[in-house]
């Protein structure tokens, strides 16, 4: 309602400056280090071997057997196919042991029990269960999502203000009630949280389980580059990683916003 | 006045007592209320105020006695009670409209009905400007306004106030009781409405009960007939304020 008056803060011009300064210095830096032989070729690949690696992975399927993007893709599709089971798990499960004593005596110690555990520890017994492909994956994956969505979501039901469900229980509320109408509504903020931090998690626990067992992918391409002895493999797989991820971020980031707009008026 | 036909009898407390471990708290309290009546509850900070309440909606069990509505044992699922909080209850994810209707939409009161007793109530209130807006955009006062009608809204048996104005300045608050008052009138509720501050009782009630310390019991019952609208400086107004103050100084 309230026209604030936009205030326009001047970014100072060392602010605008170093950081260019910095990143260049480092891959100089990092470009001379190996070019002079002070860290040796086969530990480390410089940058330009690396980007050259890059443009070449566009249309070069080898020595790894796929084109960058069909690695990324592969990873991408894992990383979501988690992610939304995680989301349609965790997130009603969560909610639920918030509010529900049943839900929270049932699920509360078997949720305790593997928490802890990390979900790459689950990779052998995956391999076991589901080979290499992509429902192993995607179950290490969506135990990573999990986690965070039930806490979230259990935490943010647990916050609904206790005067609100008295006034609601005056009013002769039912407990499914008071479920739907104030704690989902109040566990929402936590939720978005949830979304985001679950995500990080997936994408984390998605390149782990690449490293260990995958035939595409970018954790696998990484893990060719150290099989096939070439560290710019490595790098490019490590910097795709990073980028990928970043990327992913930045749409969650842009969905939530459209969601949270759409909820909070 | 309403008093010639007294009308019948419409909540009955009885031996209510609440102990929390040890500490007694209320202790062997009776009363009854008319139908249509404007109770005032006042009592020293502490003594159990807020527990009297809590115990007469049912958030909280008694340790004896028992409280009954139109003859039946109290039960918010059966009986239409309302609560008005200390603190501000609004669901910050409705607006006030949205808000006021809670009360309705949770009793299961088809559309139609809550969208005329909305239209009626949030003009009573004066609240239709601001019927769209969220509670964070509009003022403490006025979300406690809100709860006000909410309350009034689902056409309560029994409704309780916890000190509802008593975080508020004294120009609003007189503004507000009148509006409680009128309120009152219009949609002929059973009203008990607690409050520390002697004045505000003697201006909106029509019985006051005076409080002891703990263990708490009801230490005095005082009638205040007077015409309405009231006036702070009519000597009548002052005599009975004086009194209940005297009965509450007097421990
Ligand atoms: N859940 C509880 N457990 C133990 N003791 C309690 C509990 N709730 C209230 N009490 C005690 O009961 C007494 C009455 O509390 P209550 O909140 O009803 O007072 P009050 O009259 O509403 O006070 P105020 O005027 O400050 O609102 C207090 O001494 C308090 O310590
Ligand atoms: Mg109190």
């Amino acid at each position: 309602m309230t026209a604030y008056r936009e205030v326009v803060v001047r970014t100072p011009l060392a602010l605008k400056i170093l950081p260019i300064l910095s990143v260049a210095t480092f891959f100089i830096a990092w470009e001379i280090v190996v070019r002079t032989g002070v860290v040796p070729d086969t530990m480390l690949a410089a940058p330009t071997t690396v980007t050259q690696l890059l443009f070449d992975k566009f249309t070069n399927i080898d020595p790894d057997g796929a084109l960058l993007y069909e690695h990324a893709w592969v990873s991408i599709q894992e990383a979501f196919c988690g992610y939304f089971l995680a989301l349609a798990v965790g997130l009603p499960l969560g909610l639920a042991m918030g509010w529900f004593n049943v839900a929270e005596g049932l699920a509360r110690p078997i949720f305790e029990i593997i928490r802890p555990i990390p979900p790459v520890a689950w990779i052998p017994l995956t391999i076991f269960w589901f080979g290499i492909g992509l429902p192993g994956k995607i179950f290490i994956i969506w135990l990573g999502g999990l986690v965070p969505c039930v806490i979230n979501a259990y935490v943010g039901v647990k916050m609904t203000n206790p005067t609100l469900i008295q006034m609601a229980r005056t009013y002769g509320a039912s407990d499914w009630q008071i479920f739907k109408q104030l704690c989902i509504p109040s566990a929402l903020p936590m939720v978005f949280g949830a979304l985001q931090i679950a995500l990080a998690c997936c994408w984390t626990n998605l390149v782990a389980a690449e490293l260990l067992a995958a035939d595409a992918g970018l954790g696998f391409m990484i893990t060719m580059g150290r099989r096939l002895a070439m560290p710019e493999m490595v790098v490019l797989g490590m910097f795709m990683v990073g980028l990928t991820g970043a990327f992913i971020g930045v749409i969650i980031d842009r969905v939530e916003k459209r969601l949270l707009a759409g909820i909070r008026r | 006045m309403q008093d010639a036909a007294r009308p019948r009898t419409k909540i009955e407390v009885c031996n209510l007592t609440k102990r929390f471990g040890e500490l007694l708290v209320l202790d062997d309290i009776s009363f009854s209320v008319a139908e249509g009546e404007f109770v005032a509850i006042v009592g020293p900070t502490g003594c159990g105020k807020t527990t009297f309440l809590n115990a007469l909606s049912c958030l909280l069990p008694a340790s004896g006695g028992q409280i009954l509505i139109d003859g039946t044992p109290a039960n918010p699922k059966r009986h239409n009670i309302s609560y008005v909080f200390q603190e501000p209850t609004c669901l910050p994810w409705r607006t006030v409209r949205e808000n006021v209707a809670y009360g309705m939409e949770v009793k299961g009161r088809p559309q139609k009905e809550i969208d005329e007793r909305l239209d009626h109530i949030l003009d009573l209130v004066g609240l239709t400007q601001c019927a769209n807006l969220y509670p964070n955009q509009i003022s403490a006062s006025m979300q406690q306004r809100i709860a006000v009608s909410r309350a009034f809204a689902v056409d309560p048996d029994l409704l309780l106030m916890d000190e509802p104005y008593g975080q508020l300045d004294v120009k609003l608050r007189f503004y507000l009781e009148d509006e409680l008052v009128n309120l009152w009138r219009k949609l002929q509720s059973t009203v008990l409405f607690i409050t520390h501050n002697i004045e505000e009782a003697v201006y909106v009630s029509e019985r006051i009960l005076v409080l002891s310390n703990k263990p708490t019991r009801i230490k005095a019952e005082v009638r205040v007939d007077l015409p309405r609208p009231r006036d702070f400086m009519d000597p009548e107004f002052v005599r009975i304020r004086e009194h209940v103050t005297d009965l509450i100084r007097w421990w």
